[in-house]
């Protein structure tokens, strides 16, 4: 399971089609990907298990969200404001 | 209700049409508002179904016709946690 993520990683060009949003508003598409990926990560550190496969949402994520939502998501992450349920 | 609609029909029967078409725009309206309630797009319940739309299979098909997309092999990408 670890092997195919660690090879669909190696393959990344970009973030495939999601059946979730299929319309021209992507949005709530790079919204759920940052979300799943923090999500991902606090899951599988309270596991004590690798992170590595978390990097799938990392990688769609930075590939679909312009940069200023994310250093404005970053910055309420740590200053605890951060509006999402993670 | 009925009868008061029959008799003006029977009165003025050239307006028929006009009954009918308005019947069928609003009749039309609603049922696709109702098709857009009851999509995944939409949380009607924050406590129990946060977030429907990742209640979905990777196959589903949310528009009536999909010229390019292969629905039938799509498959969910990220890891489970």
């Amino acid at each position: 399971m670890a092997e195919d993520i660690q090879a669909k990683l190696e393959k990344y060009r970009t973030a495939p089609f999601d059946a979730r949003f299929p319309n021209q508003n992507q949005t709530r598409n790079c919204w759920q990907n940052y979300l799943d990926y923090h999500r991902c990560q606090k899951a599988l550190e309270a596991k004590g298990v690798d992170v590595a496969p978390c990097d799938w949402y990392k990688r769609v994520y930075k590939s679909l969200c312009p940069l200023s939502w994310l250093e404005k998501w970053d910055g309420q992450r740590e200053d605890g404001t951060f509006p999402g349920k993670i | 209700m009925l009868r008061i609609v029959r008799e003006h029909a029977r009165k003025h029967p050239g307006l028929i049409p006009q009954f009918f078409f308005i019947c069928l725009g609003m009749g039309g309206a609603t049922l696709y508002l109702i098709r857009l309630a009851r999509g995944p797009h939409v949380t009607w319940n924050k406590t129990s179904n946060p977030e429907p739309w990742n209640q979905l299979n990777p196959t589903y098909q949310y528009k009536f016709v999909a010229i390019n997309t292969d629905y039938k092999n799509l498959k969910k990408e990220g890891p489970d946690f």
